[in-house]
């Protein structure tokens, strides 16, 4: 018979939080990226950093092809995990069925703040537009080779001043389809970095942001 | 605007932090700590090592609905037994993305397993299932499964969180037996929102590690594995 007495689950807990085991390489490794190009074309500032900040949403959605949506193969209720960070629905009240995907999008911002695996947005974030302070967002492109997903996006400057980028997250949608049409959204900030040194995009310039999330085999 | 011109056209600093030194503080991680018990219940060995290997199976199920959007794609994953679907999620009734609990029907996707097996093999990425797997039972060579454990919350701790799977198997088979690798197994259904269709496509081998020491379970005794994952260690 086994009696799990002999080591306390306070131990057992410990220890399933190790201390950082040396000499082996990382499982991850992410990067934030910054190529920016002046009016004519030339590149014009290059920076390029390592990604330190994903959130609980990340983990919780990488939690999801990990443990699945469903309690058990009998239990027609979604995981706590799903439930508690995410707030998705236990269950959903469908017609005929439900089912889940999700998106993502790079968000830039002017601020700074402190992280936190909790976080929901950045600190000032630089809206989508041609207007002062504002930068045009292109679409997001999204590429994989191996383990490693490439995200990167394009922005565009068309006001007459520099904008200084501080901040970039990483933002997460999940959709909830049901009943032939209904649609359920829930978002999330799945990373928050602040960049080392500010990317300044100029004047009828333009910049192109890529986070690399590459998961080591 | 014309882009495109080289970088060697003009003087950029390139950053320190730029170049991989290998040496970088990853934000994600995960472990595994694997606990065997003698027949008494006696702590006779724990071991951890960092696991490295999600499969392609996790990187496509991971990535987002602009990635089939934008490449008009599928992803290709492969089920243990080795049939093939091509996955292509999207915000159209149609289609078919992993089903979520509903009131109507009741097609779940689910972990069912941490597997351990007694084989290795060299690319754990392009790994659909394990090499020899141990069969649950308690006939010669094989182990009886417990039910994995998965917690309701993730653990949030200063700038770190964390949330931890795991599983128990008892030795009933007469024999020492030696565990050399470990997996996650989740069964995947795929369903469309607009009527009762759905795509079964059994189970699916989503993490895969190979062990960095052989785990040797005593007859009448038991090992649990323990997978963390865990960002901002």
């Amino acid at each position: 018979m086994v009696t799990p007495d002999l080591v306390s689950e306070e131990d057992i807990a410990k220890l399933t939080i190790p201390d950082d085991l040396p000499d082996e390489q990382p499982t991850f490794k992410a990067y934030v990226e910054a190529k920016v190009y002046d009016k004519e074309g030339h590149l014009v500032q290059y920076h390029r950093q390592p990604m330190r900040s994903l959130t609980q949403y990340f983990l919780a959605l990488m939690a999801i092809p990990i443990i699945g949506t469903y309690q058990g193969a009998s239990i027609n209720q979604a995981p706590g995990i799903l439930t508690n960070v995410l707030g998705l629905p236990s269950s959903i009240s469908a017609y005929y069925n439900a089912n889940i995907s999700w998106d993502w999008a790079i968000q830039l911002g002017s601020g700074t703040q402190a992280f936190s695996p909790s976080l929901t947005s950045l600190a000032a974030p630089i809206l989508n537009g041609t207007g002062a302070g504002e930068l045009s967002y292109g679409s997001l492109s999204v590429s994989y080779a191996g383990s490693t997903i490439f995200v990167s996006l394009q922005v565009t400057n068309t006001t007459s001043s520099a904008i200084s980028v501080t901040e970039i997250g990483l933002k997460g949608t999940i959709y909830i389809q049901y009943s032939a049409g209904s649609i359920n959204t829930y978002s999330f900030l799945l990373s928050y970095d602040t960049f080392s040194t500010a990317i300044s995009v100029p004047a009828l310039g333009m910049a192109i942001f890529q986070i690399t999330l590459s998961f080591m085999g | 605007m014309m882009v495109g011109k080289g970088i060697e056209d003009i003087d950029i600093d390139m950053p320190k932090d730029a170049y991989d030194t290998g040496k970088d503080t990853p934000t994600f991680r995960a472990y595994l700590t694997i606990i065997v018990r003698d027949s008494e219940g006696k702590v006779v060995k724990v071991h951890r090592q960092k696991s490295h290997s999600p499969t392609a199976n996790f990187i496509g199920l991971m990535l987002p609905l602009t990635y089939f959007n934008v490449t008009g794609n599928s992803y290709t994953l492969k089920n243990t037994g080795g049939g093939t679907y091509g996955y292509k999620p999207a915000i159209n009734v149609g289609a078919q993305c992993i089903s979520y609990p509903n009131t109507a029907v009741n097609y779940p996707s689910y972990i069912v397993m941490i597997q351990v097996g007694s084989g290795s093999q060299s690319n754990p990425y392009a790994a659909y299932s394990l090499a020899a797997p141990i069969a649950n039972g308690s006939g010669t060579g094989q182990l009886i499964y417990g039910q994995p454990s998965v917690p309701s919350n993730i653990i949030v701790s200063g700038s770190e969180a964390y949330f931890t799977i795991s599983q128990t198997f008892n030795n009933s088979s007469g024999d020492t037996i030696t565990i050399t690798e470990v997996g996650i197994i989740t069964h995947l259904r795929f369903s469309q929102s607009n009527n009762g269709s759905y795509t079964d496509f059994g189970q699916v081998l989503v993490w895969y590690d190979v062990l960095s020491s052989a785990i040797s379970v005593p007859n009448g005794g038991s090992v649990t594995i323990y997978y963390t994952f865990t960002v901002n260690p």
